[in-house]
């Protein structure tokens, strides 16, 4: 693997992150660590679709870190900030889901994932909106993924509805397709421009 | 990756702290330090309030660090390096007092490693659903080891570090799985369940209360990102083991159950067994011995007074006793071949706890043995 994560950045950020380490990272207004949940059923894609981000930035100076289930990558903005998302997989089987709340604690970003083509997972992801309406963090900023959007043919959860669920709970939504790559970049970047900015001191 | 934090350079940071401290202008500090550790002789353990102290504490020195002429000029590394120095010097002194100090922590790691003893003696990697292709025994093996060293370190860091290293160890298991055999990758859908798995085969000794110590005592700053990602990991197996049953596992419930009995079992008679040693003979029936977990017995000791005895020593009234202890060995032996072969034996041959045995002769008589147990 050879891939490395980031230090500097990491060290600048130590001394305030010590100070509010329930708060999902974050720290100067230029540079932003932020911490994202991946929630959805398992075998929605949650995984490659973080794995297509990560992997399709080509910018050499950018750090990343890929794991399994672990994956950290940087994007640079269009007013020069830069904003370095942590992604936290969960285990989407359901024996582990008493265990999320664990995971998406003090997270700033949640992304809910269903599958197009299955409308068992469509409420899966709708279980998750509540759950993180009751027990997440108010300022979550929280998004809905309908994957596997190049699956047209098979497609059980129509726009609409997806759009409609989201729109009703506040949420951003978007239909991706981590096979073709589709709306992938879009996808962080509009959560990159939803983040509360820390007001500069 | 996470690697970072097990560079070489640490034993060379934390030399290095320990030179400072010895210089002369580094008195203050050392001052501040000794009086730091000596005031917690002044309170009783309160895990949570010791924990915040402690954070507090490290704070205060960074800043102290920051502003002292002897790190004029150092750069945001040495200086983190530094405080990795500080953090290990005063928790290892700090250690007895801070480890499992409360009598509900040192309950519950009892709890967790009696349940996982239990679920060793019959859990499988199809019980979690763990696909065939991340099956490897070398991997998890490893990964084992590492969890297992846990236990043996006292900086939370140095703790911390063997989470890391396990979780690292799945990680590429799972990243290779993913490029050698074309297995879609699943994040975290297959990585917690190696991890549960990998636990439970480990056992690690004090399981909660090396998290526990971590949580509290490593540097803040430094549990964040994927360092904190691992550590939610290992965390969470714990919850899942705690609150596993029947329904936690891709397992016929009847058959968790008999498991989990005959595990219990076993596990009760190594502990009567053991208990012996008070010198209490027993006349109660002894329940199969799985072989597993023996808890260790003494050769000479009283649960066997004979042994060190000759046959001119005895007298007639030595032969009640004798002819109970014979007894006794007798029926452990038997129980002992009998319960062996059932756990190797096929699910379908399981025991009849409840005595309605239909098969062979020898899971009968254990079944008869295990009603009055």
């Amino acid at each position: 693997m050879g891939c490395s994560s980031s230090l500097p950045a990491d060290r600048n950020s130590g001394r305030l992150g010590a100070l509010n380490s329930e708060v999902s990272g974050s720290n100067d207004a230029k540079n932003l660590r932020v911490k994202l949940v991946l929630l959805g059923d398992s075998g929605v894609g949650k995984s490659c679709i973080v794995l297509r981000f990560v992997r399709g930035q080509f910018d050499p100076t950018s750090k990343v870190t890929i794991g399994a289930s672990f994956l950290s990558q940087t994007i640079a903005l269009q007013d020069s900030t830069t904003v370095k998302f942590e992604i936290w997989d969960t285990a989407g089987q359901e024996r582990y889901a008493a265990l999320a709340p664990l995971y998406y604690r003090g997270a700033a970003v949640a992304v809910v994932v269903y599958d197009i083509t299955s409308s068992e997972s469509f409420d899966k992801a709708q279980y998750w909106v509540k759950e993180l309406q009751k027990h997440g963090s108010p300022n979550m900023v929280m998004t809905l993924v309908g994957n596997k959007a190049d699956l047209l043919e098979k497609r059980e959860v129509s726009v609409e509805d997806g759009m409609e669920y989201a729109e009703k709970n506040g949420m951003f939504f978007i239909e991706t397709s981590a096979k073709t790559a589709d709306n992938i970049n879009q996808l962080f970047e509009e959560i990159a421009k939803r983040l509360p900015r820390p007001t500069p001191s | 990756m996470a690697a970072t934090s097990c560079s070489p350079s640490t034993a060379v940071s934390f030399y290095d702290f320990l030179d400072r401290m010895r210089n002369p202008a580094s008195i203050d500090l050392v001052r501040s330090i000794k009086s730091f550790i000596v005031s917690f002789s002044f309170y009783a353990p309160n895990p949570e309030n010791d924990g915040k102290r402690v954070q507090e504490f490290y704070l205060a020195m960074e800043n102290s660090i920051r502003d002292h002429q002897l790190w004029s000029g150092a750069s945001e590394e040495e200086i983190d390096y530094s405080m990795e120095g500080l953090e290990k010097y005063v928790m290892t002194k700090l250690f007895s007092r801070t480890f499992a100090c409360t009598a509900e922590d040192s309950k519950i790691d009892r709890e967790i490693a009696e349940k996982i003893s239990l679920l060793q003696t019959f859990l499988k990697p199809e019980h979690l659903d763990i696909p065939a292709i991340l099956r490897n025994e070398a991997s998890w093996l490893l990964a084992e080891k590492e969890l297992g060293k846990m236990n043996a370190y006292k900086a939370p860091r140095e703790k911390l570090l063997c989470i890391i290293n396990c979780c690292q160890v799945i990680n590429n298991l799972l990243l290779n799985a993913s490029i050698s055999d074309n297995h879609t990758i699943a994040g975290a859908d297959d990585f917690l369940p190696v991890l549960i798995y990998v636990t439970i085969k480990a056992n690690p000794p004090q399981l909660h209360s090396n998290l526990m110590f971590i949580q509290l005592y490593r540097r803040q700053a430094k549990l964040i990102s994927e360092e904190a990602y691992y550590f939610t990991n290992l965390a969470s197996t714990k919850t899942f083991i705690i609150d596993l049953h029947a329904k936690s596992l891709s397992i016929d419930e009847i058959e968790f159950e008999k498991n989990m009995q005959m595990a219990r079992l076993a596990n009760k008679v190594i502990d009567e067994d053991y208990n012996m040693r008070d010198g209490m003979m027993r006349q109660k029936v002894i329940a199969p011995d799985t072989g597993m977990n023996l808890k260790g017995r003494s050769k000479s000791g009283s649960s066997y007074p004979f042994m060190d005895v000759e046959a001119s020593d005895l007298t007639v009234g030595d032969v009640e006793m004798l002819l109970k202890l014979y007894k006794d060995m007798v029926n452990k032996y038997t129980d002992m071949c009998a319960s062996y072969r059932h756990l190797s034996s096929s699910k379908s041959e399981l025991v009849h706890l409840k005595g309605n045995n239909t098969s062979s002769n020898q899971p009968a008589e254990t079944s008869a043995r295990l009603d009055r147990a």
